[in-house]
């Protein structure tokens, strides 16, 4: 009796054991899951335009839609969480960047929220920044963290559809502090670091 | 009138003398060297990062841009209200400044610069070229607008085709029927003959007068050139007049049924010009921005343009380094079939079967890309000059250590950093920093 009571524990211990490592070994299971999944949660966080009364308006957030879906604005402006980004904090923002030159910056949100996130910003100021790189109030964005020289190939109609869907993404409340100087926790040299896994916003 | 005692009268001239040849030279030393420093700052901050601090236009940005920052050194301006080939006058710098160029990075800085900050920095611009020192900016005479009219639009339409402005422009201004591309500016950047049915992009502004400036001036630098020598003044203010006519509805102003039609056009155009569209989609989807090495400054390595090689650490997935792009048959993509390299960006999984991880690489989002967008970036990067830079494989941490920082990290909730390094760690040599090559 007290012999297969001594083997049991032993089994679950060593159940518990391998449960553990496999957990360590396998979450999150980024290289074993299906291509599909991804690619389906990728377009399921971006808001459809059904919604949206005006079908002129409806037609051209579609068209932005496919441009900002399809330029994977995702990869930093959803707030990361430790088992990847947050579906349900879509381009709200929170990602830390530690840059070579331009000190430590954090993603911002880009959703109609009117404190937190662009619906206080007029649609210029929007586009100036995507376009150029430039605050309103003429602070530079380092092109490192985000590639606004890049964006800046996009027609004019384009960007501005980009900004047309934008307006209508649901508002989420998460503020974002402001760039701050010094790369004193910059771990490589002239390197650029991206934090994986932390808010760096308040929700 | 007092009595002023004569010695005392002969000092305060003197003085006087002094105190003007003082104010002369502080005047000719600020507007000739040594602009004030917080002028320097107010450049490096706002301007820099496309022109470069020292003006050449190669700033750390400037690589991805279309069309390409300005040079300050050579003092050759495209956007005048002088002569062909003279400088620019003061008022043409700061209207640039001020109200930016459409179509492009340039922004307007009214409202966020003020006056005075926009007129030293017009002022701090022309320093750089010893031109401005050496020659006077040459005026064209003003000419009496010939105001809007179907008759002046009429004599415009036959004016532009006598001009051969269709030889670039296209068609009734759309490019159809235009030199498809080749064209390059004086600094042998590829430059396009703009759209004229787009006007809300002409970077000189968009009204007749903006327009006959254009033709009467050129743009130089460009292979738009002056046409005050060949054409009468009267036609340029009918082609200018013309052109304006050409102005299609921009998609902010089309009803629903007008959007339909335009998207539809506009994917048949890409249908037939697939490496147009595809270069379009590689520059705005900032492929560049991993495929490219970098220096310190964040600028591209020369000559590795998609090249690939740079070296990015996956906090817990070990060492990846971005994919050479370009079409060499070793090294790059020219030895993977269209499907290979399909399957690669929109699902993540290489010629050889094994997978990628979802992040840096986006393939879940570019997986939405319709067929032909697809299609038509394989189209482009097949025609990008093949260049050899051997990437190495990924660099995996060993059993025990990826253990250990999964412990860290999903345990002990450490945020380990996604790091971009710069250099190339491809076998092309990495001429822009000591970062370690990975093999």
């Amino acid at each position: 009796m007290k012999r297969i009571l001594k083997w049991a524990v032993v089994a679950v211990v060593l159940v518990a054991a391998c449960g553990f490592a496999g957990f360590l070994y396998f979450v999150p299971p980024l290289m074993s899951t299906d291509p599909q999944q991804f690619i389906d949660g990728e377009a399921a966080m971006a808001p459809p335009v059904d919604g949206i009364a005006d079908p002129a308006t409806r037609a051209i957030a579609e068209r932005g839609r496919y441009v900002l879906l399809t330029t994977e604005c995702t990869g930093c402006h959803v707030t990361p969480g430790p088992q990847g980004p947050l579906p349900d904090m879509y381009l709200a923002g929170g990602r830390k960047f530690t840059t070579n030159n331009h000190g430590v910056v954090v993603s911002r949100n880009l959703t109609p929220d009117h404190e937190t996130g662009l619906g206080g910003r007029t649609d210029d100021e929007v586009k100036r920044v995507l376009r150029s790189g430039v605050y309103p109030d003429g602070r530079p964005i380092p092109h490192t963290a985000m590639p606004w020289a890049q964006f800046s190939n996009w027609s004019d109609e384009d960007l501005h559809a980009v900004v047309v869907y934008l307006r209508h993404v649901r508002p989420v409340r998460h503020e974002i502090p402001p760039p701050a100087p010094g790369v004193a926790d910059a771990i490589v040299p002239g390197a650029l670091e991206i934090a994986a896994g932390v808010d760096a916003g308040k929700k | 009138m007092p009595h002023v005692p004569s010695g005392l009268r002969w000092t305060a001239f003197c003085a006087a003398g002094l105190l003007l040849v003082g104010v002369a030279a502080g005047v000719a030393q600020s507007g000739a060297k040594a602009p004030p420093a917080d002028v320097t700052q107010l450049y490096d901050r706002s301007c820099a990062s496309c022109h470069g601090t020292d003006g050449l236009g190669h700033g750390p940005a400037a690589d991805a841009l279309n069309p390409k920052p300005r040079d300050f050194t050579r003092g050759w301006y495209k956007f005048r209200s002088t002569a062909s080939g003279s400088l620019p006058t003061d008022d043409d710098l700061y209207r640039t400044i001020e109200a930016g160029l459409p179509g492009t990075s340039m922004l307007g800085w009214k409202g966020i610069l003020s006056d005075a900050q926009m007129r030293a920095l017009v002022a701090y611009v022309k320093q750089f070229s010893p031109r401005f020192a050496a020659e006077h900016p040459d005026p064209v005479p003003a000419t009496r607008q010939v105001v809007a009219s179907p008759e002046s639009i009429q004599k415009g339409r036959a004016a532009y085709d006598s001009l051969a402005c269709g030889a670039c422009h296209g068609d009734g201004g759309t490019g159809a029927d235009a030199v498809a591309g080749g064209m390059k500016d004086d600094w042998g950047n590829d430059v396009y003959a703009p759209n004229l049915t787009e006007p809300w992009s002409f970077r000189g502004g968009r009204t007749a007068a903006d327009v006959y400036l254009r033709l009467k001036t050129g743009i130089n630098g460009t292979p738009m050139p002056s046409f005050a020598d060949t054409a009468k003044d009267e036609d340029l203010w009918h082609v200018a007049n013309y052109v304006v006519s050409l102005a299609r509805k921009p998609v902010w102003e089309m009803t629903a049924d007008e959007l339909k039609a335009h998207y539809a056009s506009q994917a048949k155009r890409h249908a037939d010009n697939p490496v147009e569209r595809g270069r379009s989609l590689v520059a705005t989807m900032a492929c560049g921005h991993c495929h490219t090495p970098v220096d310190r400054e964040g600028r591209g390595l020369p000559g590795l343009a998609f090249a690939g090689g740079m070296k990015m650490r996956l906090v817990v997935w070990g060492d990846v380094v971005s994919a050479n792009l370009t079409s060499d048959n070793e090294t790059g993509l020219g030895r993977y079939g269209d499907d290979d390299i399909k399957r690669a960006f929109t699902r993540g999984i290489k010629h050889d079967g094994s997978r990628m991880l979802p992040f840096p690489m986006g393939w879940p989002a570019y997986a939405h890309l319709t067929p032909q967008d697809q299609g038509a970036i394989v189209a482009y990067l097949r025609t990008i000059p093949p260049v050899k830079n051997q990437i190495p494989p990924p660099a995996r941490l060993g059993f025990f250590a990826y253990m250990g920082a999964k412990f860290r990290m999903l345990v002990g909730g450490e945020d380990f950093p996604i790091v971009l390094f710069v250099g190339n760690a491809g076998s092309a040599g990495n001429p822009g920093s000591g970062a370690a090559a990975g093999r």
